[in-house]
């Protein structure tokens, strides 16, 4: 590679044109003119595509090196402990209160309860990622996140679709299973509410909406609400629950 | 997915990949990982190897899709191509150590050869391409960040520029002066008359 002479912003710019093939016809003919004329500036030419080629492949590389992580281990969560970063000390000792107060609870009643809750909640398999869905693409970009449990990532990113769009019933849904899969009933269940309570008769999930607010409810020890919504919920499992609940 | 619909779905899938779009490649390169690190690690390899060879092949297949150079001709043809490539480099550095002057020749291996040939030809301008990527793997974070938005993102000066609350001219500006930085890292590694 050659020479160290600096090529202006305007210079650069029409180079770079010239290789992503977007210069106008009377443009590239002087330009075409130019490289025939002086070698060294076709030289540099050259490596400004090798830069362009490499900066690309550079990129992908690390990429792959992200999706790969992924592979090895789906799960990787961690996040309360990054949160914590946030928080001053004080609320950490009310948090600690409340979730010993909380645990003290569940542990005092309802220890069959926890077995029934993590015999029957799987989270939702999800929905087919298509390539044609480009005008959901971030929906479907978490929902690949989803589907290889990692679980804070897609909340994450269905989040900032939520903000824009509170009402969708889709994402409420997805929300509350991925809060439920990450055991965060708090976050669940409103998700999971949101969506009963909009919802058209048709929602392809209202069932399972139902049934995994049901679980939920399960998890937090409130017996009659589990019943109420697993009853809603009509299916042959959350039947099969209900029976197991003690009155 | 439909037949049908089959030879449509690869075309979009080759758009994608040319868009470098990271669901398509996501997708690709998580559903076929499996396959590969079966044939390597069945073939006397470790996962580390299949790793290394599966991201050889994936690049390869990359660079092949934006040039033209491949074109699918089922629905499965992208996952057969990137499956033959890393069956090819594996079998190659497995065969390197006893069989190399045995072996039949199949069309795979034909093809293989006749890349090989190409690869000596192109020595030079790929220690040229790696110096590149070097250099821009160990290139200042924001320089490295802006340039993979827009170079490999192939995101829009207007919406990088809004994302960083700068006007367009800005951003522009800087992009050049990180491609100047970046140029010239990449010249001064090689000194004047070392051809290495």
């Amino acid at each position: 590679m050659k020479d160290n002479s600096n090529i202006s912003q305007e210079l650069f710019e029409a180079i770079e044109r010239y290789i992503n093939g977007t210069m106008e016809a009377s443009e590239l003919k002087d330009f075409n003119d130019y490289l025939k004329i002086d070698s060294e500036f076709k030289t540099q030419v050259e490596d400004y595509k090798t830069i362009f080629q490499g900066i690309e492949e550079q990129s992908l590389k690390e990429q792959l090196n992200t999706f790969h992580a992924e592979i090895s281990k789906p799960e990787t969560k961690n996040p309360k402990f990054k949160k914590v970063h946030y928080l001053f000390f004080s609320k950490i000792a009310a948090a600690a209160a409340i979730i010993i107060a909380m645990g003290s609870i569940w542990f005092f009643s309802g220890s069959p309860n926890q077995k029934i809750y993590a015999n029957y909640f799987k989270p939702d398999p999800g929905l087919a990622t298509t390539m044609s869905s480009t005008d959901n693409f971030e929906f479907y970009d978490a929902m690949v996140h989803y589907k290889h449990k990692n679980y804070d990532l897609s909340i994450k990113k269905w989040s900032i679709l939520s903000q824009k769009n509170p009402s969708n019933d889709t994402l409420n849904y997805f929300l509350g299973v991925a809060h439920m899969a990450n055991k965060n009933m708090d976050k669940a269940i409103p998700y999971l509410e949101k969506t009963t309570k909009n919802t058209n008769p048709e929602f392809p999930f209202l069932k399972d909406a139902y049934y995994y607010l049901g679980l939920a409810y399960i998890k937090e020890g409130n017996i009659n609400l589990a019943k109420k919504y697993l009853t809603l919920s009509d299916t042959d499992v959350a039947k099969t629950i209900i029976s197991k609940l003690p009155n | 997915m439909e037949h049908a619909n089959a030879h449509e779905h690869q075309d979009q899938l080759i758009n994608a990949i040319k868009c470098n779009n990271a669901i398509a490649l996501k997708e690709l390169y998580v559903s076929n990982y499996p396959k590969i690190e079966a044939l390597v690690l069945k073939n006397n390899g470790s996962t580390d190897d299949a790793k290394d060879i599966y991201q050889e092949a994936f690049i390869a297949l990359w660079n092949n899709v934006k040039n033209d150079a491949f074109t699918p001709t089922n629905e499965s043809a992208l996952d057969g191509y990137l499956y033959t490539i890393a069956k090819n480099k594996w079998m190659d550095i497995v065969r390197s150590k006893q069989f190399k002057k045995t072996q039949t020749l199949t069309p795979e291996r034909m093809a293989f050869l006749k890349k090989e040939e190409n690869n000596d030809f192109n020595e030079i301008e790929n220690k040229k391409l790696n110096k590149a990527m070097e250099a821009f793997k160990n290139l200042g974070q924001p320089c490295k960040q802006l340039l993979t938005t827009f170079y490999f993102d192939k995101k829009s000066l207007r919406d990088i520029a809004i994302e960083l609350s700068l006007d367009e001219a800005s951003v522009r500006n800087k992009k050049y002066r990180c491609m100047e930085k970046l140029r010239n890292q990449v010249l001064d590694i090689k000194t004047p008359n070392s051809e290495r």
